[in-house]
């Protein structure tokens, strides 16, 4: 089986649907000849040409909305916007159309279009290249949120999110594009949207995250000693996977939430939210929440004070341990 | 003292800061000859005529790009956004500039904004005009967020916000705008931002609202009252920065709680507040946090909305089903 890092995995699965599909189609800036700014799209143009591997202007909100027409029409786009930052100015043309559609129509419309965009910090960039949006969206009716932590998964949930019938937001941790190989089957599979995924399985504390803080944690719990720690990967954001989350948790009694988004009002509020809702009698802690500040994540090497590392991580950890 | 409604008191908020500081203007979509969709700018074309009182094209993005330059540059703008659901094409001028200026120019510059905008359902509007999107504003770092629930408050919260030297995005119950009215003081005042207000006092149950929520929850509180049951009623009026303090306070003292909110429940401020509940009073608690929110899906039109907004029969099973936990 071929070893992938995460940006050949994403490249392996477009290539899988665009060969599977002909109304599967990338679009968004330089995603054609140049094959992306991250490489993601590379050989596209040249095995599926113009009409399918699509060079857009630089207008966010024109390629999203261009996008919808074409999902409401019969293709199946998957447009890139090149960084998190610069999914703003297609805010509009997302919450107030996209989510919408399936719903203002009754459901006799549906959008089936995936949004990828390369997400979060972690690669010493400037401003608006590193942020972590996804509570916007997961707070929105009608949107998907997507995840992944590693090649497999990014493989098999773009697989899966090309062919959801409505549009997914599939926001990839770019500091983990390169980072590591792992095995990739080389046929089509789908990992399902809304399935969590325990990594590593435990019995004293439940550690919950998505994208590159995934490895954080790994990281944290390679250095914890005596304390045997589940490891839960929810991979979707929306829908939520509260169940595997819930069970883990029932189990554990202890919670910590790991994110590099701010804090307030996120998706580690809505977990705390609905652990507490849920399980109040098997907690044995107050859930721990392991974030972002409540500021913009810095430029450069001053982001390192900004993102959870595995020191923070096992602050955490250690902090629901010895409520 | 007049008795206003909170379209009242907002004009005569705007036309007492912009009498005090020539530097106040108001701008947005038929804000000026017209005198606003909801008459809230009524008259300060008259007043202050059209450099003060500044009509724009119907450019939400435009609207607020401008009025960042002009906050930069010694104006305090008061954008009008005609409504929450139009505040979505603004959304990159807000995120991505206005709440990042201070922190991009590491403090040498700051944007002394006001974007106001008539917010949630209750008046039987078309799609994207019953939006609650505070909490997309609450994620956002820079940006306060505020939301009256009467006249007093729309006032002194109003010229608090002007005041401001950040931008303060400011949400106005619309179905509240000409619900009832109060006693408002003609000089100016402020209701200072931060600050919640316990709206009714009560032992056994904690109930969190703000805007249009706020009646349905004191009638709650009411009918639960009539049932021997003592309900304390937070009005939030800052989502942020939040009076984590005073909800504090109040738990720790009833140990249960219900959160109120017109927004979809995923991800909205409710799950916020339910997180630093139990983060900071966890041991206090002697029920789960309850939520009582609009279900995740977009609000919908005219009277389905009925089934959609927490009403106060949804209140009192919140209450109830905390209680009998």
């Amino acid at each position: 089986m071929p070893h992938m890092t995460l940006v050949q995995a994403i490249n392996d699965a477009l290539k899988t649907e665009m060969r599977r599909d002909p109304t599967v189609l990338v679009m968004g800036e330089d995603v054609g000849v140049n094959g992306g700014v991250f490489r993601a799209t590379e050989g596209l143009y040249q095995e599926f040409g113009p009409d399918r591997a699509i060079d857009t202007p630089l207008a966010e909100s024109g390629i999203i909305g261009t996008a919808i027409g074409m999902a409401l029409n019969g293709l199946k786009p998957v447009a890139e916007i090149q960084f998190d930052g610069f999914l703003p100015p297609a805010f509009d043309q997302i919450v107030s159309h996209a989510a919408r559609i399936r719903w203002r129509s009754r459901g006799r419309f549906h959008v089936p279009l995936v949004i990828r965009v390369p997400y979060g910090g972690g690669i010493r960039a400037l401003e608006h290249h590193s942020e972590a949006p996804e509570a916007y969206y997961v707070h929105t009716p009608g949107l998907k949120v997507v995840i992944p932590s590693n090649p497999y998964d990014a493989k098999g949930l773009l697989i899966a999110a090309i062919r959801d019938p409505d549009p997914v937001i599939f926001f990839e941790p770019k500091r983990l594009y390169r980072a590591f190989r792992q095995e990739v089957p080389e046929g089509d599979y789908t990992v399902p949207i809304g399935k969590a995924h325990i990594v590593r399985e435990g019995t004293d504390v439940t550690v919950i995250s998505w994208g590159a803080m995934v490895r954080i944690c790994l990281q944290a719990l390679d250095q914890l000693e005596g304390v045997s720690v589940e490891l839960v990967d929810v991979r979707t954001l929306a829908p939520l996977d509260i169940e595997t989350v819930l069970k883990s948790v029932s189990k554990t009694g202890r919670a910590v939430i790991v994110q590099e988004a701010p804090r307030t009002c996120s998706v580690s509020s809505e977990l705390t939210a609905l652990i507490t809702e849920r399980l109040l009698l098997h907690l044995q802690a107050p859930v721990v929440r392991v974030t972002g500040y409540d500021t913009h994540i810095p430029y450069l090497t001053m982001e390192q004070y900004y993102l959870p590392d595995a020191g923070r991580v096992k602050k955490g950890i250690e902090k629901v341990l010895s409520f | 003292m007049p008795q206003l409604n909170i379209v009242q008191a907002i004009n005569d908020a705007l036309k007492t800061e912009m009498r005090r500081d020539p530097t106040v203007l108001v701008m947005g979509e038929d804000v000026g000859v017209n005198g606003g969709v909801f008459r809230v700018t009524e008259n300060l074309y008259k007043e202050f005529g059209p450099d003060r009182s500044i009509d724009t094209p119907l450019s939400e993005a435009g609207i607020v790009g401008t009025a960042i330059g002009m906050a930069l540059n010694g104006l305090k703008p008061v954008a009008e956004i005609q409504f929450d659901g139009f505040l979505s094409p603004a959304f990159d001028q807000i995120i991505s500039h206005a709440a990042r200026i201070r922190w991009r120019s590491r403090g040498r510059f700051h944007v002394p904004l006001v974007i106001r905008a008539p917010y949630g359902g209750g008046i039987r509007g078309p799609e994207l005009h019953s939006e609650s999107p505070e909490a997309h504003y609450a994620h956002t770092p820079g940006l306060k967020v505020v939301i009256p629930s009467n006249p007093y408050d729309a006032k002194g919260l109003l010229i608090a916000a002007i005041r401001d030297p950040d931008p303060v995005i400011y949400l106005e119950p619309k179905r509240l705008y000409r619900a009832f009215r109060a006693e408002v003081p003609e000089e100016d005042y402020i209701v200072p931002i931060g600050k919640a207000r316990v709206a009714r006092e009560g032992s056994d149950v904690t109930v969190i609202a703000w805007g249009a929520m706020m009646p349905i929850a004191l009638r709650a509180a009411e009918k639960m009252a009539a049932r021997n049951v003592s309900v304390e009623v937070i009005d939030l009026r800052t989502i942020v920065p939040v009076d984590v303090e005073t909800v504090i306070e109040s738990v720790k003292k009833t140990g249960r709680v219900v959160i109120v909110h017109e927004a979809p429940k995923t991800c909205g401020f409710g799950a916020e507040l339910a997180a630093l509940v139990n983060d900071k009073t966890f041991e206090y608690l002697k029920a789960p946090i309850m939520r009582v929110t609009g279900p995740d899906t977009i609000i919908p039109q005219a009277r389905l909305e009925d089934y959609y907004l927490p009403d106060v029969g949804r209140c009192l099973r919140g209450i109830e089903r905390v209680l009998n936990y």
